[in-house]
């Protein structure tokens, strides 16, 4: 019994002291990894950040498990792309029913919100198509200067929920954009000799990276992801990267590559694989490190050509 | 993309090693699949293709590429299992039926697959790989392998002809000798599914292992017959398969499988019209015009119930006779309704073509000219927006006013097509004249 005893006191001495820090820690849980790095950029020391899709993982095919509901309960905040991309997660709040959760509640965070928008295509918050692009195309943290938007709703919200941490929050982030800003600035001048290069993606993953960086994107090698193209879009798709000169097929790790790499073979351009998010890619831990990873790679391989 | 020209030599290079592949597959399954209709296992391919997409797991989940020669170990490690597992599994077919034990093989391979993968970052693409496969991607280098592969599998089929041929028609006996040609036809035919899943995925591959033995079984009895039959029709699917695919702008893989059950399909009723002596095929013939005539007539009395019943439900024959004649709601609706509707078919289209010209606008500047600021491109997004809603809106006004006059059709279209497919019926269920007829069939009946 005493053995016992000093067993759960030993235990409970042990995770005390291993977890208090974790406990006071404002609890950030992002749908994407993208959006945990851009929490913990503002956040620092003072929040606990987590992802419910882990690095690597495509978003848009994401099956949420039971443990997620587990740490959903115990988020003090939760991020999301909104659009229509990570959907699911509504499902997720509806079981757990917590209405601080909701749209529009203290602990939502819609990080879509204010972003200058592409491809909009209506109000529509369910996915059209069964596509997870639902109200205009939601791969906007690739443009870095969306990180301004995207910053301030998760400083604003760490101050809504943890008044006392609002100060900090606003600092880091302060202290980040500048430092992102100074990055933004070379990353364009490393592509501004590629500026208007043609090039074919393999989903459209990348309007906003194209218009910060100045890409045109000729045409998409799946339109309807999960669709395989017929060989009448192939060979349009070959015909016209030939007529355009198009120097780059920009491809994803999620996706197979088969075809892209014939198109890019026929087309005489080279195959890329970019990072679509943060951990997609080895090099790609934060989102400075994925912006980079992206810019430095298609850097090179237009370079090549 | 429409104002590109296409090179012959482009649509030959991309089509050229899918139909030299679809040739070389249809080459070994369609024998396989005699083998798998005789032993009545259909769904053997799909559970041993699921273990060898484990075993590819497994491999990438422990550091091997599915392309080395670890992953091959692997992969071919676990289609031994399963060979193993099936062969054993024989003695079963007397009891319970083989295809409850294959069911059970594929949920729980495929279960274990899907907990190996969630431990893989990147892993769920490489099973979809493995699973969808790619026929329009195939390589010339791959083929070569395949031709490889499938001659040595054909060689070991020629050469134990006897005993395997024995065992798939039930009459091979049993014991250990039995247990070994079960296993080795299963290793066989897991090792050419394994390899042709990889490459054309789960759908195409049950469609090149069965649909062309099930035409060949129709037409033949002997073996060979049926191979040459199976081989002729599937050849003759493939090519009309890839054209479709390409002329229409289908996925391959879903073109192919959709051409190969037309194939089917027109085999079986070749099949009805053609077999037997003189007075079968006429009374086949009359049987199969009654069943089309009243097959059509089922349909649209069931159609014009419905109209009546629900007339602002969907009422999928209007809308196709509508689309096919082009004339619409119009009949229905008053002058003034007419205009309406008019004013919303162009007003939507105008609206649509706003919102392409402002997002065209908005892809040109990411890369041409002066860039837009934020402020520019939220204002083209909230105008694209309204345009959208505009459009909505007047889809809605064109729904509604179709609702209308389906509301005014109902009593004016419901009733005489209830009357017209009831006066067919009544004529078809007069016995036919059995004496002196022949030619086509009398206009009253159909």
């Amino acid at each position: 019994m005493r053995r016992a005893a000093a067993l759960a006191l030993g235990l409970w001495l042990t995770l005390a002291a291993g977890g208090a820090p974790a406990a006071d820690r404002l609890r950030i849980l992002a749908t994407t990894p993208d959006l945990r790095s851009l929490a913990e950029a503002v956040g620092g020391d003072d929040v606990a950040c987590d992802s419910l899709v882990p690095p690597g993982v495509d978003a848009e095919a994401f099956e949420p498990r039971p443990t997620d509901l587990v740490r959903l309960r115990a988020a003090d905040l939760v991020v999301r792309v909104g659009l229509g991309y990570d959907a699911w997660l509504d499902r997720l709040i509806r079981q757990i029913g917590e209405p601080r959760f909701y749209r529009g509640g203290a602990a939502d965070v819609d990080a879509s919100v204010g972003i200058p928008l592409l491809e909009v295509v209506g109000q529509g918050v369910e996915p059209e198509q069964g596509h997870a692009h639902g109200v205009a195309n939601p791969h906007y943290w690739l443009d870095p200067a969306n990180a301004d938007t995207i910053t301030a709703l998760i400083a604003d919200a760490i101050g809504r929920v943890a008044p006392s941490l609002a100060g900090r929050a606003a600092a880091n982030r302060m202290r980040f954009l500048e430092a992102l800003a100074a990055r933004i600035a070379a990353w364009q001048e490393r592509l501004a000799p590629d500026a208007g290069a043609p090039v074919i993606a393999y989903h459209a993953s990348w309007p906003y990276f194209a218009r910060r960086f100045r890409l045109h994107v000729v045409g998409l090698i799946e339109p309807k992801p999960g669709i395989a193209p017929s060989p009448a879009h192939v060979a349009q798709l070959i015909a016209q990267a030939r007529a355009t000169k198009v120097r780059a097929v920009l491809h994803e790790p999620f996706e197979p590559i088969d075809t892209a790499r014939l198109i890019a073979e026929r087309a005489g351009a080279r195959l890329v694989v970019l990072a679509p998010s943060v951990g997609s890619l080895p090099g790609t831990g934060d989102y400075v490190a994925l912006i980079d990873h992206d810019v430095e790679t298609l850097a090179g391989a237009l370079a090549a050509k | 993309m429409s104002g590109v020209a296409l090179s012959w030599s482009d649509v030959a290079a991309l089509l050229g090693a899918p139909f030299a592949a679809c040739v070389v597959f249809l080459g070994i399954h369609a024998y396989l699949g005699i083998h798998v209709l005789r032993r009545q296992i259909i769904f053997a391919d799909l559970a041993l293709a699921q273990l060898s997409a484990l075993g590819a797991t497994v491999a990438f989940a422990l550091g091997h590429l599915p392309t080395s020669a670890a992953g091959f170990g692997y992969t071919f490690s676990f289609t031994t299992l399963g060979a193993l597992l099936l062969a054993l599994s024989r003695p079963l077919a007397r009891r319970i039926g083989q295809e409850a034990f294959i069911g059970i093989l594929y949920v729980v391979a495929t279960a274990v697959t899907i907990m190996v993968v969630d431990r893989l970052p990147q892993g769920a693409e490489h099973v979809k790989a493995m699973l969808v496969g790619s026929i329009l991607t195939v390589a010339p280098a791959d083929l070569r392998k395949f031709v490889m592969l499938y001659g040595a599998i054909g060689l070991f089929h020629v050469l134990a002809r006897r005993p395997l041929l024995a065992l798939s028609d039930g009459a091979g006996g049993a014991g250990v000798r039995a247990l070994v040609w079960d296993f080795l036809f299963y290793v066989s035919f897991g090792l050419a599914v394994t390899s042709s899943v990889a490459a054309a995925g789960v759908l195409l591959v049950f469609c090149f292992l069965i649909i062309p033995a099930v035409i060949g079984t129709l037409f033949a009895r002997t073996i060979g017959g049926q191979l040459a039959i199976g081989w002729g029709v599937g050849t003759l699917a493939s090519a009309l398969g890839l054209a479709a695919s390409f002329a229409l702008d289908l996925p391959t893989g879903a073109a192919l499988v959709v051409v190969f059950a037309g194939a089917l399909a027109l085999a079986g009723l070749v099949r009805y019209l053609t077999g037997g002596d003189a007075a079968v095929r006429r009374r086949h013939r009359a049987r199969l015009a009654r069943a089309l005539a009243g097959g059509t007539l089922a349909v649209l009395f069931a159609s014009a119930l419905w109209l009546i019943a629900q007339p602002d439900a969907d009422q999928p024959l209007l809308d196709a006779l509508e689309a096919a004649t082009g004339i619409g709601p119009q009949p229905f609706l008053s002058a003034g309704e007419r205009a309406t509707f008019a004013d919303a078919v162009r007003d939507a289209a105008r609206y649509r073509g706003e919102a392409e010209r402002l997002d065209r606008l908005e892809q040109a500047s990411r890369y041409q000219g002066e860039p837009l600021d934020p402020d520019d491109v939220r204002k083209l997004a909230s105008y694209m927006q309204s345009f959208n809603e505009m459009r909505r809106g007047e889809l809605f006004v064109q729904a509604a006013l179709r609702a209308r006059a389906r509301e005014r059709a109902r009593w004016w279209v419901g009733v005489p097509a209830v009357a017209l497919s009831l006066a067919g019926g009544a004529l078809l269920l007069r016995p036919l004249p059995r004496i002196g007829w022949r030619g086509p069939i009398p206009k009253r009946i159909l």
